[in-house]
């Protein structure tokens, strides 16, 4: 419980608010909240003397942002394997990854042009769409028996998509990405729309004329 | 003790931002434990934490004072 249910806010209520969102579970049972909540006691044992209550709150929140900016390498939980860092991870990585694009594309856009860096400005939103909706939608290809060695190659061949909507944005995303870095081929991209309408089309009918060929063969029948 | 506490008796050694990294990299080696102190009835804000050296922290503590006084006394000149 952070505030009271007819009094004033109590003081670090919209700070645990923000740890929420940041950090996680671990990180807020054993570090957030006790400090939160010694500035909360702090805050209350200063009473009315106005002083008091703003260097109270002056030494708690300034606690707070110390222990935001060390939470993110406090890691200790990783050797316990509970799934490495114990604050926020996907933030940190999040933040790491926007940071480089933005970087990237910034200091390589007046360069590069601006088909190129709407081209990467394109991919990076594509790829964040196709990370969030897998991690909303996880997929259900099946992992491999043995774990694969990390090739230190880029084999786009080797990016996991499954015949879902999730593999649809992958294969729309990709093709525009194409379309938009290189317009000269972008005929290609009609082309490749066509032609794959067309064998749809014939593959549906030829379906419906052989409703039995491609099943698998019931041998349990045969006996 | 909680914390807070500990800041306090530590006379400026420990601060507060990074009292409880420390205290949560100790509980994980199995040097502290800790509980959620309840709240008193009618009590409001968040419940403190409450930190307990464990057997094997005493254990350790103990090696490690014996060793720094050893030390010290290596270094006396």
């Amino acid at each position: 419980m952070t505030r009271s249910t007819n009094g004033p806010r109590l003081p670090g209520t919209t700070l645990l608010k923000i740890a929420r969102l940041v950090f996680d579970e671990s990180m807020l049972s054993t570090v957030v909240q006790p400090t939160i909540s010694d500035l909360q006691r702090e805050v209350g044992e200063a009473g009315p003397n106005r002083v008091k209550r703003l260097r109270a709150q002056w030494r708690g929140y300034r606690a707070f942002w110390t222990l935001a900016l060390v939470g993110p390498f406090a890691s200790w939980h990783s050797s316990t394997g509970n799934g490495g860092a114990v604050a926020f991870p996907d933030a940190v990585a999040r933040l790491a990854v926007a940071s480089i694009v933005l970087t990237l594309v910034a200091v390589a856009g007046p360069f590069v042009g601006l088909w190129l860096g709407v081209m990467i400005a394109t991919a990076t939103l594509f790829a964040i769409v196709i990370h969030r909706w897998y991690q909303r939608h996880p997929s259900d290809l099946p992992s491999p028996p043995e774990p694969q060695k990390a090739s230190p190659q880029i084999n786009f061949s080797s990016t996991e998509v499954g015949g879902n909507i999730g593999g649809l944005i992958f294969a729309v995303g990709s093709v525009l990405i194409v379309a938009i870095g290189l317009p000269p081929v972008i005929w290609f991209l009609f082309v490749a729309i066509a032609a794959g309408c067309l064998l749809a089309w014939w593959l549906s009918h030829w379906h419906a004329s052989h409703p039995n060929s491609g099943l698998p063969v019931n041998r349990i029948v045969w006996r | 003790m909680y914390g807070l506490q500990l800041v306090e008796h530590s006379d400026g050694t420990l601060k507060r931002g990074t009292v409880y990294v420390t205290l949560g990299r100790m509980e994980a080696k199995g040097f502290v434990e800790s509980d959620e102190q309840a709240l008193p009835p009618g009590g409001i804000g968040l419940p403190r934490r409450i930190y307990r050296l464990t057997s094997v922290g005493e254990r350790v503590l103990r090696a490690w004072t014996a060793l720094a006084h050893e030390l010290a006394w290596e270094m006396k000149p």
